[in-house]
């Protein structure tokens, strides 16, 4: 007797192949790279590793990261919920056009985001010198940083909300105002918990991306040791050095950072795949 | 006149997040994209022209998009493979490898670059393989076209994923009955429900590589005329200080980037009105 074949699969010594294919090749391509950040790191013990996290650039590092991203985080994210309950509960022409305009910096190389606030803010600039001469300067310094940051996860939140709000329409909210509730009141009690876990998602990749922003910052950030020089920017001078152990430790916590993020990301898709955009974008 | 700008609308709050949505909006990324504009204006086609028209800028800007196409290209094939396999067979990690194909999306640009160094350097682990076998990895095209395979990787998997998982059953046993092979099923009829979003992904993946500066530099060795990517060349003229040489490298990217884009929603609209869903 022959073996039964669904017509939706292959035969086993294919599929057998192909799984062990996808193994390889991200054996190889993704968990290769991520191994050896940990390897390199702990090459002469986790004493090293932890002793070279605490020499004061580093710790200063890990600060203005945590800064940035304590500015940049929140800042897009009140953008995106505006942005999704403007795009979402309106009518206005030109709606596929904001669309495109908030999508924009995704396709933008960050180089080319860097160069952008640069030539926007910076010192040379009339707006920028404007603000240098009166004590605020943006590029070279903390705002332009953040600034810097934004710009590359600017789409994120919105991104993530704007599909979620769509497929719940207004009904919800239009009942709650009949029944007498006020603007706020509707936001805090109707509309935020049907989009918390979307916003929750997006903020989280806003975040990832924010802490690890290298291109965009390495322009606007003139790598001033201990003072402008983010994470990512102090792994790039310290691997310059040859301080390889201090760089793979700092980008081993960053590591950490990606692993937390695709953990908190794959159990928020397991739990609430339903209340997301990013499981049923399709 | 026609259609009002914004139809009345009983739900409150127009105000504060038109106001919230254009004033960041303007501030972030309109008022930054219309310096670049405006500075490239003010100096005019010529000079952008001659800051852009030097054998190392079209070096650069070649090896970028030479480059960036074929890692693509090979993400394409390993893309939709990926996504056939993690949607369609069962096997122990399925869930591990699936969370893991975001992988490059969150492990910040610089790490991926230093970890992709140590790998491929000749006395890396797989550099030294390589070395073995008499050829290099790191410091050379090669080695780039790996770091651009790694950023681009999640695109094409991700577009397609879905779409795989909403092929109805009866597609395939309809094919099957009508006495089509396994192979005849999978090209004439599974493959080009998937084109559409696989070249999404392909787009997608394309248009990040072009634009990729943090995991690309440390593996590329950056040598004038060999492994001097495009953005590679905005950092140097900032750091001489050229501004117009800087912009004018930016706007050509800006203008590829654009006309990417532009690519991408055709496709999104001619695939959607071949088939029903994508």
């Amino acid at each position: 007797m022959s073996k039964f074949i669904s017509p939706r699969t292959e035969r086993p010594i294919l599929r057998w192949t192909l799984i062990a294919i996808t193994f390889a090749f991200m054996a190889v391509m993704l968990f290769a790279p991520l191994i050896i950040v940990f390897f390199e790191a702990l090459r002469n013990g986790a004493v090293a590793a932890v002793e070279s996290l605490g020499n004061p650039e580093a710790a200063a590092a890990i600060k203005l990261t945590l800064i940035v991203a304590a500015c940049a985080v929140p800042l897009n994210a009140v953008f995106g919920v505006a942005a999704a309950w403007f795009i979402t509960k309106f009518d206005f022409r030109g709606k596929a056009f904001l669309i495109t305009l908030i999508d924009l910096p995704f396709s933008i190389s960050p180089v080319v985001a860097g160069l952008c606030i640069v030539l926007t803010f910076g010192s040379a600039t009339m707006v920028g010198g404007w603000l240098t001469d009166n004590g605020y300067p943006i590029v070279f310094a903390l705002p332009g940083i953040i600034l810097a940051s934004m710009f590359v996860t600017f789409p994120f939140v919105a991104r993530e909300l704007i599909p979620v709000m769509i497929e719940q329409g207004r009904a919800e909210e239009e009942a709650a105002l009949t029944l007498g509730a006020s603007g706020w009141r509707v936001f805090f009690t109707v509309t935020l918990p049907n989009i918390r876990w979307a916003l929750l998602y997006g903020v989280l990749l806003c975040n990832a991306r924010a802490m690890g922003e290298f291109g965009a910052v390495a322009i606007v950030s003139g790598k001033i040791r201990g003072q402008t020089a983010t994470m990512p920017i102090t792994i790039e001078m310290l691997y310059q050095e040859y301080l390889s152990i201090a760089a793979f430790s700092l980008a081993a916590v960053l590591a950490l950072l990606a692993l937390v993020t695709l953990l908190l990301k794959t159990a928020l898709e397991l739990r609430f795949a339903d209340q997301l955009a990013a499981t049923h974008r399709a | 006149m026609g259609r009002p700008l914004v139809h009345r609308s009983p739900i409150p709050g127009l105000g504060i997040s038109a106001g919230i949505t254009l004033t960041m909006l303007s501030i972030v990324v309109i008022l930054p994209i219309g310096a670049l504009l405006l500075k490239g204006a003010s100096a005019g086609f010529v000079t952008l022209w001659s800051e852009v028209n030097t054998p190392r800028i079209w070096g650069s800007l070649w090896l970028s998009f030479r480059l960036s196409f074929l890692a693509a290209l090979f993400n394409l094939v390993f893309g939709v493979l990926l996504a056939w396999v993690l949607v369609r067979y069962h096997f122990v990690g399925r869930r591990i490898l699936d969370a893991a194909v975001d992988l490059p999306f969150a492990l910040p640009t610089a790490v991926a670059g230093i970890a992709l160094t140590a790998l491929y350097a000749p006395n890396g682990a797989f550099g030294s393989i390589a070395k073995e076998l008499g050829f290099k990895i790191a410091y050379t095209p090669l080695g780039i076209f790996l770091a651009l395979v790694f950023v681009g990787l999640p695109f094409v998997t991700r577009t397609v994923q879905p779409v795989i998982a909403e092929i109805e059953a009866e597609v395939e046993e309809v094919s099957a009955t009508l006495g089509a092979s396994r192979l005849y099923t999978i090209i004439h009829v599974i493959l080009p429900m998937l084109t559409p979003a696989a070249l999404t992904g392909f787009a997608l993946s394309l248009a990040r590589a072009v634009g990729e500066y943090g995991s690309v530099i440390f593996i590329a060795g950056n040598i004038p005329f060999k492994t001097e990517i495009a953005p590679l060349l905005i950092v140097i003229k900032l750091e001489e200080f050229n501004y117009v040489g800087a912009t004018a490298i930016g706007l050509t990217m800006l203008a590829i980037s654009f006309v990417m884009l532009l690519v991408i929603n055709a496709i999104q609209i001619l695939s959607r009105r071949r088939i029903g869903y994508v």
